[in-house]
């Protein structure tokens, strides 16, 4: 893989989204307003459940806001046959595919750090609360789990007439299984439970999944792009 | 298929669904020779320049470019091949500067080219505006310059013509004059280079016409 | 294979007269033969049924996505069919799995889902998945490049299965907090039987049905060809 093609691929989508402002904000938006629906749909003065409310509240508006940054690039690329100008390079598809993942990685991180101070302040100022050195970690770890598949998934749905609808079709079902485990992981950390050899496990499996589907995206995103 | 062609197209065909876009198409270049490409809408010249750039595979029949077949040596012909196609091809939302430091990290080009390009497009001031602030003319220019930053041996250009600016016509021209290149214009307008006595290949329904 | 008077049978057919005597020797044995379950009572029968539905749902599964990996390597169109019948066929098996679930849920505790049921949990999943199969394969014009965004998908899909069920069996602390205890694989000889009997009539169902649907969809393949071609002006 280049290197150097890899970081101007990365750098190009930095570069693009800070003068564009285009996803970033929308997805800083959408996330505090799915705070405040689930806030008031769950709960009026406590949220109904308490902090392990919460915690699902955090992970599937987490979920739901990596779905919307999925398509940001691709769909644009496309329509402007700016892909002819990629593809007739000599950069291989796979870091085409890894830069994308990168960038993909770092809006869902940039969308955070301004999402999870307003979510304590919501949700978690009354309470226990959950181990946060674990919750970043889990955060981090998932986000690049999200990110490898959105950057494989976004392809696929691109060229289709709906792929604002299907994109998120697409990668649902693979994040079901992310947010079992890190709901689990995080509520494992509430007290009186304390972090321990099941948060390891926990963990791990966050490992796996970003290796599993790092390793297939990777494989696979050439057979999206080349015609 | 012969190394010693630039370009050798034999029985080339590429299919979208059913349709068959190229329907076995003969061609063949030699090194340095210009040829220019003519035919009717439809015919095919986009769907052949983009199967020679590698941005489409072929459906049957055997291509070679730059001595490279096609599909399977994709990846090492493409560092010797330019395309500028109907889009520019560049990034809107980056500098003019930045479209080309992008090419020239995917094309393993050294950084200094960049300016040395945007210098004979006769875009040097014009480095730092927004690629989507500039006039179609110089979008085109600049689509020049992004073909031809890593020197290529091959050189595919479709409608350079279309809303090229003077300026850019005086570019294309020296462009066209550099010795050593092997070049396939597809053009509407072949009369324009009717004094330089190139080929001419007219391309329809997806093949050479006799 | 030829019958006795010497005409020759396909596939196809020889398939689907093998389930159906798989089959009904099957529904004989669950109905007639195994004694009733200790704890649960005749009611627990559907899970000869259901068990190997659900198995047959995964072995289609992984044949699905076996040729997906093929035509993407190969290109040969004809995978493309081989791998979507199997993913379509699944979901059909798929259905019937989550239909079995959750009457024997429905017998076994009164509801309709057993949330403490691993199985059923991470097959869910994977029902979602051949759903959003479905919707990427309706999504895209067919032609090549449909075939290879079905193969990418499919491929997506095997990891899929081993991820949702360490997923769900990790989060079974939050999914269903109190566990149900459910008798493991001891079963008797005559169980076992039954079981396997079952199994086999499923599987062979699901490779006649295979064979059919395979045949359907390359007959309209070739009409819609021919249409195609019949409006084309001549030349």
């Amino acid at each position: 893989m280049n290197g150097r093609a890899f970081r101007a691929l990365v750098r190009k989508d930095l570069v693009l989204e800070v003068r564009g402002r285009e996803v970033v904000p929308a997805m800083a938006v959408f996330v505090l307003a799915a705070f405040v629906l689930f806030r008031f749909g769950l709960g009026g003065e406590t949220l109904a459940g308490g902090t392990r409310a919460a915690v699902g509240v955090l992970w599937i508006a987490t979920v739901f806001t990596a779905m919307l940054g999925l398509l940001r690039g691709f769909a644009a690329e496309r329509e402007d046959r700016l892909w002819d100008g990629l593809l007739a390079s000599p950069v291989d598809r796979a870091s085409i595919w890894a830069a994308r993942t990168v960038s993909l990685l770092v809006f869902q991180i940039a969308v955070q750090v301004l999402a999870l101070p307003v979510f304590w302040v919501l949700f978690l100022q009354q309470g226990r609360t959950p181990s946060y050195g674990v919750l970043v970690l889990a955060l981090l770890l998932a986000d690049l789990g999200m990110a490898a598949l959105g950057a494989l998934v976004a392809g696929l749905a691109s060229t289709a007439r709906a792929r604002e609808v299907l994109a998120p079709v697409l990668f649902l079902p693979f994040a079901i299984p992310l947010v079992i485990v890190a709901v689990s992981l995080t509520t494992g950390t509430i007290p009186p439970q304390t972090a321990g050899s099941h948060t390891v496990t926990r963990l791990g499996f966050l490992g796996l999944y970003d290796t599993v589907f790092a390793l297939l995206g990777w494989a696979l995103f050439e057979y999206v792009v080349e015609e | 298929m012969s190394s010693s062609e630039a370009v050798a197209c034999r029985r080339l065909v590429r299919r979208f669904g059913e349709r068959a876009a190229l329907d076995g198409v003969d061609l063949a270049l030699a090194p340095g020779e210009t040829v220019l490409l003519t035919g009717p809408n439809g015919a095919g010249k986009t769907t052949l320049l983009r199967v020679l750039a590698t941005v489409l595979r072929p459906s049957a029949g055997d291509v070679s470019v730059a001595g490279h077949d096609l599909p399977r040596e994709a990846r090492r012909a493409r560092a010797a091949v330019g395309y500028a196609g109907h889009d520019p091809l560049v990034y809107p939302g980056l500098r003019a500067r930045e479209n080309l430091e992008l090419y020239a990290a995917l094309y393993g080009v050294d950084p200094g080219a960049v300016g040395t390009a945007l210098a004979r497009v006769g875009l040097a001031d014009r480095a730092g505006d927004l690629a989507g602030d500039l006039s179609r003319g110089m979008l085109q220019r600049l689509a020049l310059a992004r073909a031809t930053l890593h020197a290529p041996g091959v050189l595919l250009l479709d409608e350079p013509t279309a809303a090229l600016d003077a300026e850019g016509r005086q570019v294309l021209d020296a462009l066209l004059a550099e010795r050593g290149r092997t070049t396939l214009i597809a053009t509407h307008e072949p009369e324009r280079f009717a004094d330089r006595g190139w080929r001419r290949v007219e391309l329809r329904a997806g093949r050479v016409a006799a | 294979m030829e019958t006795a008077n010497g005409a020759r049978i396909d596939r196809a057919t020889a398939a689907a007269l093998a389930a159906t005597v798989l089959m009904a020797t099957a529904l004989g044995l669950i109905f007639f033969y195994v004694p009733n379950d200790a704890s649960e009572g005749y009611s627990q029968r559907i899970f000869y049924l259901h068990v190997p539905i659900a198995m047959t749902t995964y072995v289609l599964f992984v044949w699905g996505a076996l040729n997906a990996a093929r035509y993407l390597w190969t290109g040969d169109e004809s995978l493309d069919l081989r791998s979507y019948v199997p993913m379509h066929l699944g979901t059909v098996f798929g259905t019937l799995t989550l239909i079995t679930g959750s009457l024997w849920a429905q017998i076994s505790w009164g509801t309709w889902w057993d949330w403490s049921s691993t199985e059923l949990n991470s097959f869910l999943i994977i029902f979602l998945f051949y759903c959003a199969y479905f919707m990427l394969r309706f999504s895209v014009e067919p032609g090549e490049r449909r075939a290879r965004y079905s193969a990418v998908y499919a491929l997506l899909g095997v990891g899929l299965i081993p991820v949702s069920v360490l997923a769900v069996h990790l989060g079974q602390d939050i999914i269903h907090p109190i566990t149900f205890t459910r008798h493991g694989a001891n079963m008797d000889n005559s169980m076992l039987l039954t079981f396997l009997v079952s199994l086999a009539a499923m599987l062979v169902l699901a490779y006649s049905m295979y064979e059919v649907e395979l045949r359907g969809k390359r007959l309209d393949d070739r009409i819609a060809r021919l249409r195609r071609l019949a409006r084309e002006p001549a030349g």
